[in-house]
């Protein structure tokens, strides 16, 4: 064993640097401008569609997959600079497609699915929504009752999913139903394709605090062919778990609300408030930026640790769930503290005369309270902690 | 990217519990909660197995220069509620010689120090929130220097050989290893019991040769002393915070009301969590100060976080603790309450968190 290193290795600070570069030319005033419009924040646009069919021409999707599946088999320390520097720059990188679905169906999915829909992922053509969470299942997700019921060409599904994000412009929802109801709550789920073509599909749009667009999502009668089947029947559970640690560190990337600081801080620093001074120049500001950045401080060396553990293979059920917990409640903390220093200007909306920073403080915030409950809500995270971490006894 | 500590580390680690369990027992420890508390006997035996040359380089004895092995003796003792009060000796003073001095007479003190001999640090001043501008004066005249000045919360001042001062001049700040027997020395009573001294010198008059360091470097010596002392009272932070850690996690999952024991109520368990939380945060910022520090000998800013990290984790897993003990937590009989009173120092001693998050903010706004 070597010296304890935290830092990244001059081979990754390359990759970072290679990979800014390249976000600074794809992203072009075209794209930008649809990415300022509500109905495009969360990609769907033709500028957006453009932008990833390129991304997957020049080999960037499908990082994190197999080399055998066409992916670039890269490590996780090196996916989470990808995650970083993408979500710097803020383009809506569909990370669930990629990231997660993608290798999933590359490796589980009928011959169907690995030519048709796994291919299409690679080359930036096809997305997905997720649909796990319905009305009654939340956090208790096992206890979901979207119906797939086996029959003679396949199989029959019927139900309703919440918080189906990014639905209206993907081409199939990654679903999980419950395909055998005598089975103990987790044991009798499968996962499916299910296109939104289908005349059995329909949705309504459920507009959010932070104008990000999500859906709730109906299956009426849709008739799916075995092959649109993901894995084996009833053993969708561990689909649904495996890479949702890396998922949930991908929430909690340190990148976004590090370019945020030095956005705001870069800001106050050319903000004269009077003939002799700058914004930057009043303690209580400086003293927010100090709370800040030892914050950020605390959160890139969890995730870093966090990415390492999984680069060894070990996984810490009590680390990933500090991750979650610590980074989430940290964003919305922070949010407050930059907020304070730019005051009321930190009100306006981006189409607003005297608007600053393009109103980026202004819409994070309101995005901040879904990552304490998405994902995981932190109440079972903190459950994990006190029993993975401390070893006390299951709360009942 | 590499977390993982090195086999000898784990050993240290290892090794210093095994003796420190014993030693550090609680009819062990009553002796010391009224009386002088320095465990000679303890330190001595620390001396024998070499864990005092715990960062220091081999040419003088130690186990290699690396904070990070220094640090898990810091953070041993925390977690043991060890008799000994050792970052003025270990860290502030052998640490900054090694790095900066460059007479023999001075090096020699670090064998000394291996040998279990105490030689301190007077750097504190009552009322000076800038330990950096001293306002202790060294007067300079031909090859004589005079110095006068208070400090204060020098540990185990009465029992060292040597004090290492800082103070400023005409040619900046100076770094000067002081006879003990020149300084005036009175005891103080801390909160925790901690063999704390004010030091007075009243126009002491000694060599300019008991200057530590090359001309001009004085600044540069003192910012490296007061960053690795920040750095190793965040080690003995993260002790301190982990055994009351441990004990709310043990004593809850034991103590049974309404029929179950409370730890299996979330009140209790969530707010457990949130001191492992702190701990973690705590335990990551000192490791990266540690190993900044070893390679980089101003990293002002790595050193804050940590310090401002171990103030609040200090602050808040001591009440967590002595909330969820209940009146356990407060009864001596049991064995939280050291560590309670050790938190409170550790917090305070090094800047306190608000004082630290101002320094920091200066730091991060400024030269842009």
């Amino acid at each position: 064993m070597g010296e304890m290193l935290i830092q990244l290795s001059p081979k990754q600070a390359k990759l970072k640097e290679e990979l800014q570069e390249y976000f600074e030319g794809l992203i072009t005033p075209d794209l930008q401008a649809e990415l300022k419009d509500p109905e495009h924040f969360e990609g769907g646009g033709p500028e957006f569609k453009k932008a990833m069919r390129t991304m997957g021409a020049d080999g960037w999707i499908g990082l994190s997959w197999k080399k055998e599946l066409g992916g670039k088999n890269l490590s996780p320390m090196e996916q989470y600079i990808f995650v970083e520097t993408v979500m710097r720059t803020g383009f809506p990188f569909p990370f669930l497609t990629t990231e997660s679905v993608g290798p999933m169906i590359a490796e589980h999915g009928s011959d169907w699915a690995k030519e048709e829909v796994a291919t299409k992922i690679l080359k930036g053509e096809l997305f997905f929504g997720i649909g796990y969470s319905e009305p009654n299942s939340g956090t208790d997700l096992a206890s979901l009752q979207t119906k797939a019921i086996r029959n003679r060409e396949g199989y029959l599904i019927n139900g309703q999913k919440m918080w189906t994000s990014l639905a209206n412009f993907s081409d199939y929802i990654w679903l999980a139903a419950r395909t055998d109801f005598e089975a103990k709550n987790h044991k009798g789920i499968s996962m499916f394709i299910v296109p939104t073509n289908d005349p059995g599909f329909s949705m309504t749009a459920i507009n959010t605090l932070g104008d990000v667009r999500t859906n709730a999502t109906f299956y009426d009668n849709i008739h799916v062919p075995e092959s649109h089947l993901v894995g084996q029947p009833n053993e969708g559970w561990s689909l649904i778990t495996s890479q949702l640690n890396l998922e949930r560190l991908a929430l909690v990337n340190h990148g976004p609300v590090e370019e945020l600081y030095k956005n705001v801080l870069s800001l106050a620093q050319s903000t004269k408030i009077n003939d002799n001074q700058y914004l930057i120049d009043l303690t209580w500001v400086q003293h927010n930026f100090a709370q800040v950045y030892s914050g950020i401080e605390a959160l890139k060396l969890i995730c870093w640790k966090q990415t390492w553990i999984m680069e060894s293979g070990r996984l810490n059920m009590a680390e990933a769930s500090v991750a979650k917990v610590y980074g989430s409640e940290f964003f919305i903390e922070a949010y407050r503290l930059l907020m304070e220093i730019m005051g009321e200007l930190s009100l306006l909306k981006n189409d607003s005369e005297l608007s600053i920073l393009n109103a980026k403080l202004e819409r994070m915030y309101r995005t901040a309270s879904i990552l304490t409950f998405g994902g995981g809500t932190n109440e079972v995270q903190r459950d994990i902690i006190a029993m993975a971490g401390l070893l006390m006894p299951r709360t009942r | 990217m590499d977390f993982s500590e090195m086999n000898h580390q784990g050993e240290i680690r290892d090794s210093l519990d095994r003796i420190l369990v014993e030693h550090c027992v609680p009819e062990n420890l009553k002796n010391f909660d009224s009386a002088f508390k320095h465990d000679a006997e303890l330190l001595s035996f620390l001396a024998s197995q070499g864990y005092l040359g715990l960062g220091i380089h081999e040419k003088y004895g130690g186990s290699g220069e690396n904070l990070y092995d220094l640090g898990i003796l810091f953070e041993k003792l925390g977690f043991h509620a060890a008799p000994l009060s050792l970052i003025g000796c270990l860290a502030e003073v052998a640490q900054t010689i090694q790095k900066f001095s460059e007479h023999e007479s001075h090096q020699a003190l670090i064998a000394s120090i291996l040998k279990g001999d105490i030689h301190t640090s007077a750097i504190l001043e009552p009322l000076n929130q800038d330990p950096e501008n001293p306002l202790t004066r060294a007067e300079i005249a031909g090859d004589k220097l005079t110095i006068t000045g208070t400090k204060y919360l020098s540990e185990l001042a009465s029992i060292s050989k040597s004090l290492l001062v800082s103070a400023n001049s005409d040619e900046g700040v100076l770094l000067v290893l002081v006879d003990k027997e020149h300084a005036n020395v009175s005891e103080l009573t801390t909160t925790a019991n901690t063999p704390a001294f004010k030091v007075d010198f009243d126009g002491v008059s000694i060599d300019r040769s008991a200057i530590i360091h090359a001309q001009g470097r004085g600044l540069e010596a003192l910012k490296y002393l007061l960053q690795t002392s920040m750095v190793m009272r965040s080690y003995l932070a993260l002790g301190i915070t982990e055994k009351m850690t441990a004990l709310i996690a043990a004593y809850t999952s034991e103590r049974e009301q309404f029929g179950r024991v409370i730890g299996s109520f979330q009140a209790v368990s969530h707010r457990a969590a949130d001191c492992f939380i702190d701990l973690e945060c705590l335990r990551l910022v000192s490791q990266q100060a540690a190993i900044n520090l070893n390679t980089n000998h101003d990293c002002e800013n790595d050193a804050l976080v940590a310090k401002i990290w171990a103030g609040n984790a200090c602050h808040r897993i001591s009440y967590s603790a002595q909330h969820l003990h209940g009146g356990m937590g407060v009864d001596k009989d049991y064995v939280l309450w050291r560590y309670c009173l050790l938190a409170k120092e550790c917090e305070l001693i090094n800047g306190s968190a608000s004082q630290n998050i101002d320094r920091l903010g200066l730091n991060i706004t400024a030269n842009q």
